[in-house]
């Protein structure tokens, strides 16, 4: 039938060369490593591009201002990386694998709410500081875990000011028809959007969700287009946000006002769709257009655009690069005001932070989210990203289609 | 001693190298030695239906997905684990028997294809019900409160007692008169119905044991994961990647498909730590290279000859 | 009248689909091979319309020609060179070995270009053609037309060239066909070949009104699946009219059912075809 024998010493011996190969060098002294597993491949690619884009940046311009200080030494940053293909369990295996073998000092999460809290179980195990870029829902940091901390506000944050404002504003938008991705952080949006809308008394005239990889919406425009709204809430990606723009024209939509989230705020979004763009809002936890000022290696959320442009053919850095390279902003200040890149005090230093960074206000809430950030609301005016909220740092005052 | 027992000794040495394996090594290798059990659970279950029978199921990713569901929405509603396990095995079971009841009436290509959307139809299904099933956000689940080293050996413990009643069962089927019927059924099923062999019955309760098994697969990784998504669970390559191992193990044999499993597994872990931006171009590689060169298992490629002829050479 | 909106929508996209899904059922009814590679093949088409145009300023319905004869040479090649060595073997081995294929060429793509989204963004825009009060977009609506072209080329050189008329015997009897002396091997790279040509025709057709990515492989693919069955496998004219129909249903699903079921709804087509009219709507053996 078979040869069991022979089958079970060739997989011992490849079980052998498995952990031979996993061993990495621990040559060079004073070196500040950071593992972060990526969804490289799969259907999170982009995310996880994305974000790797912002630890690369963050990584090269705090190396080349001479690494993180701590007390009389300086460390030179080194990012581990690992694709975990999108799959959360793998995200889980490479913390793990990053923490024994890799011996890293802090961790970057993985993309998404879910696959955060999987990997924060390992990290808060071994006491290993984890920054998440991209982790939004309260649940995750609801745990009491001490060692884990995110960038985002609740998603709330983002959705309820434009509520509020367009409430004030213009009492007579009342039609209210949301289309939404059907995937992780888009469709969270759009739930948050409508349980807002409903209760402030706003009429939802049309309900849709999209799939993933959808590149005709024709029919549910059809569908909006017939249900006569006052204001069009769609959520997505930049591209998405693109197309449905577009189709929108195509189809022949009208109405008052159109929110979208994610992306008019970028070049892509405004020069794919002209005068399309204009009037349309969007609000996001971060973006250039809100003009933050600090004193982290960027100096400022313009600063930090340019950079990020110089390195990534002229892109423009949306929310996720910047949360990213925030994430190594937090790590810098506090190894530098633990004066030492022990895990456990660099932790307590992160929790007591208070800064001001390109990235706005940092500070941590009790259970590591973060408290201090007010995600800004914008509209493309002549064809500008315009910050119309909050009050503090508003531009201009929002704008409507005429009737 | 002979074949036989040959195979039960190691089979014993195997099984209790890896009950030790908690005591014995880290939280790393325990965690890889789970994984390694639950494909071959998978690859034991697509075996009923792909080795045993002949036909070219590529809908182990639907039951699979659709048992991490089952199990991961009761639970979520406060259902405690190990029966929210049987409910997954119930539903995978009952849903792999309708579909049986349908499905099989088709052949070759037609079969392939219908399984295979199997998968993608159940995505949207879970992907548009977000009220129960979270949708695109995916499902969270509760950690029970214990450590991650009780967490992790309860989950290895778990998943190795699935992989044993599957083996079991396989071995089972093998030598009873079902094994007998659905080998039958591959050879020729239009012969296999003339004798008096009941085929539709026979083919569905091979189908309704991959689909079973594959469900509480998916029912125990949900758990153990704690975080579920529709792309995750639903992935295409739950449905390939045990039909490589059965390949690489050997088609309708008893212990092929788990030992395909580990040399898939440990072959796919050494391509994933050593290449971070091409490990799938290369891991497609070598499913090319799989195919072309050892399309009847790696089992049927003849070791002892080649370690032979090089201890001659030295 | 809003019906006629989404009659008009469904013929747009049906024309696109057709000319995704031809090429998937010519090889799947001539070799019985399920080519997974196909999604791939639109997206690197795709990508020939899209940097022919910003690199070169050269129209994607243009690039229709360079991306058909680039993916026909790369479908020559990988047939001739590797799924030639498993043909005869049974579904499981063939599927699997264009899986694996798969994974390679969306891995090099993934590299090669990045997983982000483009498109063709035209200096001039044919514009948006109101009539009453249905709208058209024309770019679409042209690539569409280009299309239907495409296929009735293609169905010229099956009926009219002795080629074509090989590769039909082929497909109705390999053995007899190769008593007759027609050279399968070489029938069979070329029927991959005319595949892969329409799938980088279509991409190249897709990058004007579509964003692109690698990952948009498999949802293409799994659209030519269901188009594939509903025309017939193997048949040209099947395949046109079940791009049309798969369009159709696409557009009117998404009214009844919400947008979010549309490929469940095509999914669930797919099944019962399978099971009641496995040859397909027409239900004609031709070609």
């Amino acid at each position: 039938m078979f040869d069991i024998k022979a089958a079970g010493a060739a997989v011992a011996s490849a079980i052998l060369i498995a952990c031979s190969m996993g061993q990495a060098a621990h040559a060079a002294d004073k070196v500040y490593r950071i593992g972060a597993p990526l969804p490289l491949t799969g259907g999170l690619s982009p995310e996880g591009l994305r974000m790797k884009s912002g630890y690369d940046l963050w990584a090269e311009k705090q190396n080349a201002a001479g690494g993180i200080k701590a007390g009389n030494d300086s460390y030179k940053v080194e990012i581990i990386y690992s694709d975990y293909q999108s799959n959360t369990p793998r995200a889980v295996q490479s913390a793990e694998l990053m923490i024994t073998e890799n011996k890293v000092d802090a961790l970057f999460a993985p993309f998404g709410s879910g696959a955060t809290k999987a990997v924060s179980a390992v990290s808060e195990k071994y006491g290993v500081p984890m920054i998440a870029a991209q982790a939004a829902s309260a649940q995750v940091y609801d745990q009491g875990f001490k060692y884990l901390f995110g960038m985002y506000t609740p998603n709330d944050t983002v959705v309820k000011p434009l509520v509020d404002l367009v409430l004030k504003s213009d009492p007579s938008i009342k039609r209210v028809a949301v289309l939404s991705r059907n995937d992780l952080f888009p469709l969270a949006i759009a739930e948050e959007f409508l349980k807002y809308a409903k209760a402030k008394g706003f009429e939802i005239v049309s309900d849709q969700k999209y799939p993933i990889g959808t590149v005709d919406f024709s029919s549910a425009l059809t569908q909006i287009r017939a249900s006569k709204p006052d204001w069009i809430y769609t959520t997505g990606y930049t591209n998405d946000n693109i197309l449905i723009r577009k189709q929108m024209q195509e189809q022949g939509v009208k109405t008052r006002l159109i929110a979208m989230l994610i992306g008019p705020t970028t070049p892509e979004f405004i020069a794919n769709t002209g005068k399309l763009a204009e009037n349309v809002v969007t609000a996001s936890w971060w973006d250039v257009a809100a003009k933050f000022k600090g004193d982290d290696v960027f100096g400022s959320a313009e600063g930090f655009e340019k950079a990020f442009r110089a390195q990534n053919d002229n892109r423009y850095p949306d929310y996720s690069v910047a949360s990213a390279a925030a994430c190594g902003v937090v790590l810098a200040l506090a190894v530098n005001k633990a004066g030492t890149v022990e895990k456990p005090k660099v932790r307590d230093q992160i929790a007591a932070l208070d800064a001001h960074t390109f990235y706005g206000h940092i500070k941590f809430g009790p259970t590591g989210q973060i408290e201090s950030l007010k995600p800004p609301t914008m509209q493309i005016q002549n064809g500008q990203p315009t910050v119309v909220d909050p009050v503090e740092i508003k531009q201009a005052d929002i704008r409507f289609e005429p009737k | 001693m002979t074949k036989a027992q040959t195979q039960f000794l190691l089979l014993i040495v195997g099984a209790a190298v890896l009950l030790l394996l908690p005591v014995m090594s880290g939280n790393y290798t325990l965690r890889l030695a789970t994984i390694m059990m639950m494909y071959a659970t998978l690859a034991m279950a697509w075996n009923f239906i792909g080795g045993f029978t002949g036909y070219p199921s590529f809908g182990i990713a639907a039951f699979f997905g659709l048992g991490a569901y089952a199990g991961a929405v009761v639970q979520a509603r406060g259902v405690p684990v190990v029966l929210a396990w049987a409910f997954a095995i119930v539903i995978g079971s009952l849903f792999a028997y309708a579909l049986g009841l349908i499905l099989l009436r088709l052949r070759g290509h037609a079969f392939a294809i219908a399984t295979l959307v199997i998968a993608e139809v159940l995505r949207e299904l879970t992907n548009g019900m977000t009220d129960l099933t979270g949708g695109g956000m995916g499902l969270n689940l509760p950690f029970f409160g214990w450590g991650p080293d009780a967490l992790g050996r309860f989950f290895f413990y778990a998943m190795f007692a699935l992989a044993a009643i599957t083996l079991a069962t396989t071995y089972i089927v093998a030598h009873s008169r079902l094994g007998f019927g659905l080998n039958c059924i591959k050879q020729n099923e239009d012969a296999a119905d003339i004798v008096g062999i009941n085929t539709t019955r026979y083919k569905i309760i091979a189908f309704t044991l991959s689909g079973g098994f594959a469900a509480a697969a998916g029912g125990l990784y949900a758990s153990w994961t704690g975080y579920i998504e529709p792309s995750d669970v639903y992935d295409i390559l739950f449905s390939i990647k045990p039909i490589l191992m059965v390949l690489l193990g050997g088609m309708g044999t008893i212990f092929g498909p788990a030992l395909g499993a580990v040399v898939f597994l440990v072959l796919d872990e050494i391509v994933w730590r050593n290449f971070l931006q091409l490990h799938t171009g290369i891991l497609g590689l070598l499913i090319v290279i799989l195919i072309l060169f050892l399309p009847a298992g790696v089992l049927s490629f003849d070791w002892r000859a080649l370690l032979k002829k090089k201890v001659s050479a030295t | 009248m809003i019906f006629f909106q989404y009659l008009v929508n469904g013929l747009i996209l049906g024309g696109l689909y057709a000319c995704i899904a031809t090429g998937f059922s010519l090889v799947w009814g001539v070799l019985s091979i399920i080519n997974i590679l196909h999604g791939s093949f639109i997206v690197l088409g795709a990508y020939i319309g899209i940097f022919s145009y910003t690199m070169l300023g050269i129209h994607p319905f243009v690039s229709v020609i360079t991306a058909g004869i680039v993916l026909g040479a790369l479908g020559y090649v990988v047939q001739l060179g590797i799924i030639n060595r498993v043909v005869a073997q049974s579904v499981l081995v063939t599927l699997i070995l264009t899986f694996g294929l798969e994974l390679m060429m969306n891995n090099a793509m993934l590299v090669a270009f990045t997983a982000d989204y483009r498109k063709v963004i035209l200096e001039k825009s044919l514009g948006v053609l109101e009539i009453g009060n249905v709208f058209i977009a024309m770019d679409r609506a042209v690539a569409t037309v280009i299309a239907f072209v495409l296929i009735f080329l293609l169905w010229l050189l099956m009926r009219l060239t002795s080629i074509g008329r090989a590769i039909v015997a082929v497909r109705f009897d390999r053995e007899a066909a190769s008593l007759m002396g027609i050279d399968v091997k070489k029938t069979y790279a070329i029927t991959f070949a005319l595949g892969g040509a329409m799938a980088g025709a279509a991409g190249s057709l897709m990058s004007v009104s579509f964003p692109i990515s690698p990952l948009s492989g498999p949802l293409f693919l799994s659209k030519a699946f269901v188009i594939c069955i509903l025309g017939g496998v193997g048949s040209v004219p099947g395949a046109a009219l079940g791009g049309l129909i798969f369009g159709m249903l696409e557009s009117f699903g998404a009214v009844f059912f919400g947008a979010e079921y549309a490929l469940t709804l095509a999914f669930i087509v797919l099944i019962i075809l399978l099971l009641v009219r496995p040859h397909g709507l027409l239900g004609v053996k031709g070609f």
